[in-house]
């Protein structure tokens, strides 16, 4: 008897538990969309992001003024950011809640990863929104960072900050080594002499004590010199890599960039890059880099000297990429108006200038970027600009696979000892095929 | 009260243990078995069925098969030493010791700590500059600058090292508990016929504990193919695809490229791949179990 009733009880507790959470779980759902119950007229506005220097206390503390200013003028709306944080996980985790059916309503999109949300009908074609919203001016904004997030007629994104990808060169290495700043347009010849001058070597150790140039194995930090080299990884088309990646003028940068590394030693070796553990150039250990506007927030921190060149030219002309962050509105989203309305007030003079302070990125507004000129490095990326052409991942869905593809082509060259001709040739075949894949 | 009643107070007591099986596993499986058969991208609308063509890519593949190697490889070198390192440390702690629950608990410790956080301190063991391993190399006079996770000879190894001591809590406490359950009757008598240390281990430990060895060579193996925290967080499957195991690799295909129904069909090949290995390690250890059920009886 005393069994049984114990018995009793446990299934009662069991089944309260059960339905305990039960109601946890479906409570989000029971209540509504507003979140809770009671709160009907709250627009709770998702912002999708990939977290930005979070680290940085003073960037948070701007951010969350931002936020709080942009309810305090629209009530009824409140922000609620939702961070993605961790390499490789924006766009993935992002997709996911698209295909959830639960998407953000504002996202940023990157510009490296645009065109598989753009191809997918997952956003919304904003230029009917701006067309019809006097207060709101296209024109403010550089044109070619625009273009980004622009297919045909449509527009998927309004940009809010961008980098070209530029050398960066340490000033007060080139002072003790009495060698001239890179001037622009200057050549793929020039920049080896250069990096060949500035590599200090000791007869006592294998590894040089200075590099010229610190060279890295991510195709974003070495992909612009194809193009200044005259040659690209896709068809024009995006959707063929053989007789391009694998083409002359390609497998030649391509060697040209090992053989900082094999032949002249005026690169880390991925091995040495990889002991140092820290940025070689941030620690003077390497006297050039490639790199973007976000790595001045940490020179700037150590007061390094620094100065900022184009990419070296070898048949290309001068170019590079930019890398860009845009602001998007889910397709699907049911607040539009007031995600325009967030999105118009991110890319305003008056926010992008408060929140750029940090040196993240340049404004792709137009006046908050020149608000910055008259500081030499901010007028070097200026100057960059009209030569910066959207990335591929822009324009092709599948790019950042191109990406890892290339990176272990690096590998392959570098570490494995394939010749560039037939690593170039066998990552093509790849990039093809993954591109051909249904 | 009524037998009725009493089966149904059993079957809602087992109700959730059901429940959960049945969505989070049996459930799961059946439709990443239909999903194996269609051309399943996750950002399409059309899913046509392609019948087994994405076992056929799979096999084809030579990443596939690169990884399913790396698999095999790994679980060739981590399960018999993390097994013989996890046995040599229960026989270490099966001592009556003062404090000796201390070490027990110490040992067991990796087991408790999160996958993610064992990685990234292992990330700092293995550095190529500072990290614990190279120092001590410098201290011995070895140039200590090896990138272990970076170098393709020994990105591998690295993880199997890793894993020894990762996999150690709970194989140490079967082995302990295995070791703690041989009747001390079988060691006096051995005793008193004159056997020493060596041959009472050989001759009663080892044939004691061959139904422990054999659940852990079981488990370890099936943990073994399912490594992916490690790769994913130290290597991510690199340098030169040296590290990239079938799970990992599934995953990729999964939540990177979309391909729902090659990624399915690359689960069913690893379930068939340790279904295999299952059995053949239940028919070479069918006569040790007999053995030792027979010394237990």
């Amino acid at each position: 008897m005393r069994c049984s009733r114990y018995g009793r009880l446990v299934s009662v507790g069991v089944a309260a538990l059960l339905a305990a959470t039960a109601i946890v779980l479906l409570w989000p759902r029971l209540a509504g969309p507003g979140g809770s119950a009671g709160a009907d007229s709250v627009i709770v506005l998702r912002v999708a992001n990939w977290g930005g220097p979070a680290v940085d206390p003073s960037f948070m503390k701007i951010e969350h003024e931002v936020l709080a200013e942009f309810e305090r003028r629209h009530p009824g709306v409140t922000v609620r950011v939702e961070n993605i944080p961790g390499r490789g996980q924006y766009v993935p985790k992002l997709l996911m809640t698209y295909v959830a059916g639960n998407p953000p309503d504002v996202m940023t999109l990157d510009a490296s990863s645009a065109a598989v949300f753009i191809d997918n009908g997952l956003l919304a074609d904003l230029m009917p929104t701006i067309r019809g919203d006097p207060a709101f001016r296209l024109d403010d904004f550089f044109p070619n960072v625009v273009d980004i997030a622009r297919q045909g007629d449509r527009l998927y994104a309004i940009p809010s900050d961008f980098t070209p990808m530029v050398i960066v060169y340490n000033k007060r290495v080139f002072d003790e080594a009495r060698r001239p700043y890179p001037r622009p347009g200057w050549t793929r010849s020039e920049f080896l002499e250069t990096a060949q001058a500035l590599t200090v070597r000791s007869p006592r150790r294998p590894a040089p004590l200075r590099y010229g140039f610190n060279f890295q194995k991510e195709m974003p930090l070495w992909f612009p010199w194809i193009w200044a080299g005259g040659s690209d990884v896709l068809s024009p088309d995006g959707r063929h890599a053989v007789g391009y990646l694998d083409a002359p003028a390609t497998v030649e940068t391509i060697g040209f960039l090992a053989d900082l590394v094999r032949t002249h030693r005026v690169a880390p070796s991925l091995s040495e890059s990889a002991a140092a553990g820290v940025d070689l150039f941030r620690t003077g250990r390497a006297a050039m880099t490639m790199t973007g506007h976000w790595s001045l927030i940490e020179y700037r921190v150590d007061k390094m000297d620094i100065g900022v060149a184009a990419v070296p030219t070898s048949g290309g002309g001068r170019v590079t990429v930019m890398y860009e962050a845009g602001l998007a509105i889910s397709a699907a989203s049911p607040h539009k108006e007031a995600a325009w309305e967030y999105i118009k007030y991110r890319v305003s003079t008056e926010v992008q200038k408060k929140v750029l302070a940090s040196g993240l990125a340049i404004s792709a507004n137009k006046g908050v970027a020149r608000s910055f000129a008259g500081d030499p490095v901010e007028d070097a990326f200026l100057e960059e600009v009209p030569y910066a052409r959207r990335p591929w991942g822009s324009r092709v869905e599948r790019y950042e696979l191109v990406e890892d593809l290339g990176r272990e082509m690096m590998e392959d060259i570098l570490t494995g000892g394939v010749p560039a001709r037939d690593a170039a040739a066998r990552t093509a075949r790849l990039i093809e095929a993954e591109l051909e894949r249904q | 009260m009524s037998a009725e009643r009493s089966n149904w107070r059993g079957y809602f007591f087992v109700a959730p243990a059901t429940a959960y099986l049945l969505v989070f596993s049996l459930l799961p499986m059946a439709v990443a078995a239909w999903l194996s058969l269609h051309r399943w991208h996750l950002l399409r609308a059309e899913h046509p069925f392609v019948g087994l063509d994405n076992y056929a890519a799979a096999l084809a593949d030579p990443f596939f098969r690169t990884a399913f190697w790396n698999t095999l490889v790994f679980a060739g070198a981590s399960v018999p030493l993390g097994m013989g390192f996890a046995l040599a440390v229960a026989l270490l702690v099966d001592q009556r010791l003062r404090g000796i629950g201390v070490f027990r608990t110490l040992f067991y410790v990796p087991a408790v700590s999160s996958g993610v956080a064992i990685s990234m301190v292992w990330i700092w063991i293995f550095m190529p500059q500072d990290g614990l391993i190279n120092s001590a190399l410098r201290l011995a006079g070895f140039a200590g600058d090896t990138d272990f996770l970076g170098d393709t000879r020994f990105a591998l190894a690295a993880l199997v090292l890793m894993s020894m001591w990762g996999g150690l809590g709970p194989r140490m406490v079967i082995f302990l508990a295995g070791l703690q359950s041989v009747p001390p009757s079988l060691y006096e008598a051995a005793e008193i016929d004159g056997a020493g240390p060596w041959q009472r281990f050989r001759h009663i430990t080892l044939p004691m504990l061959v139904p422990t060895t054999f659940f852990v060579l079981v488990t370890s193996t099936i943990a073994a193919f399912q490594l992916f925290t490690q790769v994913y967080v130290m290597t991510q499957g690199g340098p030169r695809r040296a590290t990239d195991v079938v799970v990992y690799h599934i995953y990729k295909e999964a939540w990177h490229k979309f391909y729902l129904g090659s990624a399915s069909a690359q689960s069913y090949l690893l379930f068939a791949a340790l279904l295999v290995v299952s059995l053949i390690q239940f028919r070479l250890m069918r006569r040790q179990l007999k053995e030792a059920a027979e010394a237990w009886q």
